[in-house]
């Protein structure tokens, strides 16, 4: 058996082994990186070889060169402007009313029962059903965008706030209560880190489907925006244009994504820190 | 019993040879297992003992196939275990988890059995047999989660009968379950053994529980692990909890297997294992 | 007594709201809120007739097929990816840009590679719904319980034994989150690629009455979209019940504890 020669050299093998282990991440964005660069070729060739018409579908070079050059153009900003003014708008008014309304709600049994039907009922009505009232009500201006995105991310938001103030451990509250903490207080201090996280995943849901509802709006009704463009340039036979207006969307779509993990990461870090400590 | 390492004994049904386990970690290499031989007879029931942290789970993968030791062998009826061989059955101490939650408790035990394609008629038979042995019979029905710990630990147990293993792995069963619960699995283990005539290696780091149950302690040493004895124990065969537990000869084996463990504790290690063994630091009690 | 007070608390709103509405109409002529009688009327003319059977059915029919195919790839890929390691760190990032593209600006690329047909409607449902579906099946196939895993191996079960026993059902809590999402989606997939791009189908009927300023018959189309709504998730709803029994029970004991 050789097995002083590994507990002689203790240190050795950590260095390397920390390597290794650095090695494995590199190699895993590498991998992903080769899976990006995979798809791109295949889309680069499927319309060279003449699989798909180049009318139809140009290769990604040139809807990747004609992504750069919306780069430039004011007028893509612009668009990109009014597409993020009605997402934020609509999700900010959303979250306003589904917090309020949920820490309402949730805090009272007999709120929680009376709403719980209509709730349930409008809840899975879809956004888009709202169209041709928007329409009718507000044309194409941001307000048909604002009215179907509030709509979609308000319930996104409330279910789950609901879930989180349901959720609160009878022993933190009674525990809170022996200790003379009044209503507020226990709100602020046990009800509101309990949601917290609750709350979080719903904001987090609810700027992705505010964003595909804002999308929507631009793309059916035409109010300003990224939507209306692809639409514009579909129609107008812009075809690499609106390909990469497409990949725009998915751009942002993937910004969001990562800002929303960002933000939940850095509010919720006690939680998973004091999650982690439980289980061991 | 002192086994040769060189000589795999010829009617051992288990034999762990010169096994070896070394763990890559973030804060470099651990050295789990160092230097382990011992052999099972056929019919064996054993318990293995060490000091927390002494390795012992990190054995039982070995031997059970899930994990590739570093060094060394593990041969079940002579044939070297490269994974999980078909006549072991394992039970882990996490019965909420090695329990399949979207399965009733019958569907649970029968599960390894339909996989193997045994009929229908032997499968119910064996699986019946094996519910009524842990004293199950009448829960079938219900989802392990459903059941009290213990309760669902006897799920497993008649999981791993019904396989019909010659050898039987138990990595700290009841660990988790409470006191009376313990006394009465602890029981249904002896029972089983005798009944089935199956071989038994038994992890637990429970000292009076390993005495309680086995023929054979088996102490392992502290990290890196060594074997730090390995002894027979000479209590009858007929055993329950009261007047076993107030034997004599209990209490004096009782009071070696903690006197073991406290040296291994401390550090100290046998005197073949350590032959040639750098000195760990601040850890020679000797 | 206690099942009155159960039917109050799941009426009592309802009927408030609905009072409230007819009260508040009662004497008015606003031109674009129908009222409650004239919007039950008009709800049976509409829809009672042929046209369930020319818009209403055809766009069930697209919508059941696309939901369905995408339910079906994203749990037979989720499952491939989810197993093999280096498949999934190659697939990932990319897989994790086609969620984040807003599914309706699929309606003009598939409308431009398919032209104007029911396929590109199908199309346009699959490929929008599979996404929620694959990537959830994907990190449910990670995320198996190592002792489940083990426990499995120690058996003896691998292959399609171990997809069929262990890998899904373990996943099928994160696969239903992905199915649910993937009905709404769905729904609202379909109604777009029939206002977009379409001469029939409910989306398509529903933006005609609002053209030709047809209010009762509109709103009334939107009634028929949030009932279809209703009726997918109690149909959702039941459907999990049923599969995940098993898991709402367990984490019913978890809580309890």
């Amino acid at each position: 058996m050789s097995s002083e020669t590994l507990a002689a050299g203790g240190a050795a093998p950590s260095v390397e082994r920390q390597r290794r282990k650095a090695g494995k991440g590199a190699a895993k964005q590498l991998l992903g990186i080769l899976g990006i660069i995979g798809f791109l070729a295949t889309w680069e060739l499927i319309p060279r070889l003449g699989l798909i018409d180049e009318r139809f579908l140009p290769p990604a070079s040139e809807v990747i060169a004609a992504l750069v050059v919306d780069f430039g153009l004011t007028a893509f900003w612009v668009a990109v402007g009014e597409t993020m003014k009605a997402w934020f708008l609509g999700l900010l008014m959303a979250v306003a009313a589904a917090v309020l309304l949920g820490f309402i709600i949730g805090s009272s049994e007999f709120l929680r029962k009376a709403t719980n039907s209509t709730i349930e009922f409008l809840r899975p009505i879809p956004s888009v059903a709202l169209i041709p009232l928007a329409v009718l009500l507000f044309g194409v201006k941001i307000e048909s965008s604002l009215l179907l995105i509030v709509y979609a991310s308000f319930w996104q938001v409330l279910i789950q706030v609901l879930y989180g103030v349901a959720d609160v451990d009878m022993v933190a509250n009674n525990t809170a209560r022996t200790y003379g903490l009044g209503r507020m207080a226990r709100i602020r201090y046990v009800v509101f880190p309990t949601a917290l996280p609750y709350l979080m995943t719903g904001v987090r849901l609810a700027a992705a489907v505010a964003l595909v509802l804002a999308i929507t709006a631009e793309l059916v009704i035409g109010s300003p925006g990224l939507g209306r463009e692809i639409a514009l340039a579909q129609s107008g036979g812009a075809i690499s244009g609106m390909y990469a207006l497409v990949l725009a969307t998915g751009l942002i779509g993937v910004l969001i994504n990562m800002l929303m993990r960002q933000i939940e990461k850095r509010i919720l870090g006690w939680h998973s820190s004091i999650r982690s400590e439980v289980i061991v | 019993m002192q086994p040769d390492p060189t000589q795999p004994n010829t009617e051992a049904t288990l034999s762990v040879r010169g096994l070896k386990k070394v763990y890559q970690t973030d804060g470099g290499d651990v050295e789990a297992v160092r230097n382990l031989t011992f052999d099972l007879r056929a019919g064996e029931l054993a318990c293995l003992v060490g000091p927390s942290g002494s390795g012992k789970t990190t054995l039982l993968k070995c031997i059970s196939g899930l994990m590739a030791p570093t060094e060394g062998e593990v041969l079940l009826d002579g044939k070297r275990v490269t994974g999980p061989p078909k006549k072991m059955a394992v039970v882990f101490q996490e019965y909420g988890r090695s329990l399949f939650p979207w399965m009733r408790v019958r569907d649970n035990v029968e599960l390894p059995l339909k996989n193997q394609g045994v009929p229908k008629g032997e499968r119910d038979r064996l699986v019946d047999d094996a519910l009524e042995a842990v004293g199950l019979s009448h829960v079938p029905r219900s989802y392990p989660w459903q059941l009290s710990g213990g309760m669902q630990q006897r799920v497993a147990i008649a999981r791993a009968i019904a396989y019909q293993p010659e050898v039987l792995l138990m990595d700290e069963p009841f660990a988790a379950v409470d006191a009376q619960t313990r006394a009465d699995l602890e029981d249904l283990i002896r029972v089983v053994w005798k009944k089935l005539g199956v071989t038994v290696l038994f992890v637990t780091h429970d000292i009076d529980e390993s005495v309680y149950l086995g023929e054979r302690v088996i102490i392992l040493s502290s990290s890196p692990t060594v074997i730090q004895e390995d002894i027979q124990i000479d209590l009858p065969a007929d055993r329950d909890q009261l007047n076993t537990r107030s034997l004599p000869r209990f209490t004096e084996l009782r009071h070696h297997v903690y006197e073991q463990i406290q040296l291994a504790k401390k550090g100290h290690r046998p005197a073949a294992a350590s032959a040639g063994e750098t000195p760990v630091k601040g850890q020679r009690a000797g | 007594m206690r099942t009155a007070r159960n039917i109050g608390y799941i009426l009592g709103l309802p009927v408030l709201l609905v009072l409230v509405w007819w009260v508040s109409t009662l004497g008015s002529v606003n031109f674009f809120v129908p009222k409650p009688a004239d919007l039950v009327e008009t709800f049976g003319e509409v829809w009672f007739g042929d046209r369930f059977f020319s818009d209403v059915l055809p766009s069930l029919g697209r919508l059941v097929v696309g939901v369905a195919v995408a339910i079906l790839i994203g749990v037979v890929g989720g499952v491939l990816i989810g197993s093999v390691r280096w498949l999934r760190s190659l697939l990932e990032p990319t897989l994790e840009f086609f969620r984040a593209i807003p599914p309706p600006v699929l309606v003009p690329v598939l409308m431009l590679l398919m032209g104007i047909t029911d396929s590109m409607k199908v199309m346009v449902i699959i490929s929008g719904c599979v996404w929620p579906v694959l990537l959830n099946t994907i990190e449910g196939v990670r995320a198996v319980d190592p002792v489940l895993s083990d426990s499995a191996h120690t058996y003896g079960i691998s292959g399609w034994a171990r997809v069929r026993y262990l890998v899904l059902p373990s996943a099928s809590p994160q696969i239903m989150a992905g199915v649910r999402q993937s009905l709404s989606l769905g729904l609202i997939l379909m109604v777009i690629s029939e206002m977009f791009a379409s001469s029939s189908g409910l989306g398509f009927t529903i933006v005609q009455f609002q053209r030709s300023f047809a209010i009762p018959e509109m709103w009334s189309g939107i009634v028929v979209l949030g009932l279809l709504g209703v009726a997918m998730s109690f149909i959702f709803q039941w459907a999990e019940r049923n599969i995940l029994r098993w898991y709402h029970g367990q984490k019913e004991v978890e809580n309890a504890a």
